[in-house]
């Protein structure tokens, strides 16, 4: 039998990082498409790269926006608090975190 | 007047609009009329939008002041009273935007997406929301959480993603032109599978505001429409830099080339790709036909290396993922979306994204993850990225000796429901031809090859279509090829693309 390209303790890890929650079958499951995808993946560890960071191509600068403080309506504010899950007055309620 | 949907195109229908042959009102209904008829089959639209008569009735106003010679300039306003069709991915304030899944089952956008200002701003009137792969997540509609969207050439067939709804829609004649986004090919591919043209413009030509983010460097909005012509009206209203995007270019970024070719672009042709038994025997056939055509229309054609390409796949099934986990990170069930209680506040979190994403979605999060945890982080995200500038330098490099390169699209037409599903990786292989232009950010488009010998829609008898005197059994399902050009080179596509079809 050969090794899974993956383990189930790591893929729990990686559950756990994304933050989602699997059940022993989405597990199982999982654990197979990754073998099949990450072994195709995995041909990547053969390609000759120069790893030479500089080598952008292209002129690639960052744009920022004017930090400035942008007001919002009261019924913009609105229309994004009736989104939430739970609001209590001008808040978006949530669990207790600590 | 009686208005024929299948023949209908920007131009004409602006005309008619403008002579007062017929309203933006009557033209709706007939749109909508349409829709009632397939979309229960056929499942393109996940809703149609109740206000669309009004925003028609406002076309009509508007048309009507120019008619009185009150509003000379609505004359160039191409797209006033033009009914068009939105990708469920793409925010219209006050609408319900779910990306074909449960976690947006009931969130309804707070603001209006660039593209959708510009479109209102022309006039144009949103006929519904489309069907697509969950998040974008996809190659064939069949992730959508709300299911598939049938082929209108052939039900048991997928309509391709993940744009599938819109590029359906076109094709039945339930919207004149429609947004969908691009990936790794989710506007063009589903442009293949159903003979409608289907732009992916270069990365910043359209501003991403307002658009949900599936892979931040690779997406873009564009376009589906029966013409080029009308694909290019759309990217008209649509293109141009936005503030709000900082990603977005100005018809100044990229310098314009003189072709190369003497009175026409030359096409270059990536042979060494192209030989692969998973490509099947009629997209190859379709492919060389179109070749032949522009060769004998004195389009010069040489053959090409991209000596990378064959990695660009692996390249996109990592720095994807990455994207992906990133900006699926939002989704926490808090601020908006599905929420289902855990125990605490950290395990909301867990209980919510299960219960809210898709096993799709779920798998590419995953992955992304994978490759960016530490201790893989160098020797797949890094690694991608280095051979994503390889690849887009081999480009760059062809571009010196050729115009335009052409590919086909997809390496198969529209295959059954339920045919690849089941087996991720299979699914993947579909996006062979089309990953390379968003890894490169380059502009490619997929033009229909087949129109003459390809079949009717069905469910109709056959009674439309070109290739409806043909055998059923043996009409050809649509077949696209794509062609990719410079940066910023828009216009060459048009140009050719215009030219394949006739127009």
């Amino acid at each position: 039998m050969t090794t899974a390209m993956i383990t189930t303790k790591e893929l729990e890890k990686l559950a756990e990082l994304a933050r989602i929650k699997l059940s022993e079958d989405d597990k199982k499951s999982l654990i197979q498409e990754f073998d099949s995808i990450l072994g195709y993946i995995d041909q990547l560890k053969k390609v000759e790269v120069s790893m030479d960071a500089e080598g952008r191509v292209g002129a690639v600068k960052n744009i920022a926006r004017p930090d400035a403080v942008v007001s919002t309506s009261k019924s913009d504010r609105e229309g994004l608090l009736n989104e939430s899950p739970d609001r209590v007055d001008d808040f978006v309620a949530v669990k207790k975190i600590l | 007047m009686n208005i024929n949907l299948t023949e209908l195109t920007v131009k004409t229908a602006h005309d008619h609009l403008m002579n007062g042959d017929f309203t933006a009102v009557e033209l709706t209904q007939a749109y909508l009329d349409e829709i009632a008829k397939r979309n229960g089959e056929l499942n393109a639209y996940l809703e149609v939008f109740s206000d669309a008569l009004e925003s028609a009735k406002k076309a009509d106003e508007r048309i009507g002041a120019y008619r009185a010679g009150k509003a000379d300039h609505e004359a160039s306003n191409m797209l006033l009273g033009i009914p068009v069709a939105v990708k469920d991915n793409i925010l219209i304030k006050g609408k319900v935007a779910s990306a074909a899944s449960k976690m947006l089952e009931n969130y309804h956008a707070t603001y209006d997406a660039t593209v959708i200002s510009k479109l209102e701003k022309a006039g144009a009137v949103f006929l519904g929301r489309t069907n697509m792969d969950e998040f974008a997540m996809g190659g064939s509609t069949e992730n959508s959480a709300y299911g598939p969207t049938r082929n209108p050439y052939d039900t048991t067939r997928v309509a391709g993603g993940s744009s599938g709804g819109s590029a359906a829609v076109v094709a039945a004649n339930m919207a004149l032109v429609a947004l969908g986004s691009d990936t790794g090919g989710s506007i063009r591919q589903p442009a293949s599978f159903c003979g409608v043209v289907g732009l992916k413009p270069t990365y910043g030509r359209v501003s991403r505001y307002g658009v949900m983010a599936m892979g931040s460097s690779l997406d873009q909005i564009g376009p589906f429409g029966k013409t080029v012509g009308d694909c290019e009206e759309v990217m008209k209203v649509i293109g141009g830099q936005d503030i709000k995007d900082g990603t977005t270019i100005t018809d100044e970024t990229y310098v314009t080339v003189p072709l190369l070719g003497k009175s026409k672009p030359t096409i270059g042709v990536p042979r060494h790709f192209l030989g692969g038994d998973g490509i099947s025997k009629e997209v190859m056939d379709t492919f060389n036909a179109s070749v032949a055509k522009l060769e004998k229309a004195g389009y010069e054609v040489k053959e090409i290396k991209l000596p990378n390409i064959s990695y660009s796949l692996l390249v996109y099934y990592i720095v994807m993922p990455a994207e992906v986990s990133a900006n699926m990170a939002r989704f926490d069930g808090m601020r908006f979306g599905l929420h289902r209680d855990g125990k605490n506040g950290i395990e909301d979190y867990f209980e919510s994204r299960r219960a809210g994403l898709g096993r799709e979605v779920i798998r590419r999060i995953l992955l992304g993850t994978y490759v960016l945890s530490s201790g893989y982080y160098d020797a797949y995200y890094n690694r991608a990225n280095a051979v994503r500038q390889m690849i887009t330098q081999d480009f760059l490099e062809a571009f010196k000796s050729v115009d335009i390169i052409m590919t086909p699209t997809a390496p198969s037409p529209a295959f059954r429901i339920g045919e690849k599903v089941s087996d991720p990786m299979a699914m993947y292989l579909e996006d062979i031809f089309t990953v390379t232009a968003n890894l490169t950010g380059l502009p490619a488009i997929s033009i229909p090859a087949n129109r003459e010998t390809q079949r009717g829609l069905d469910g109709q008898g056959g009674d439309t279509g070109p290739g409806n005197n043909i055998d059923r059994e043996n009409a050809s399902l649509p077949i696209g090829v794509q062609i990719t050009a410079r940066h910023g080179d828009e216009k060459t596509l048009y140009d050719v693309g215009k030219e394949l079809l006739g127009e």
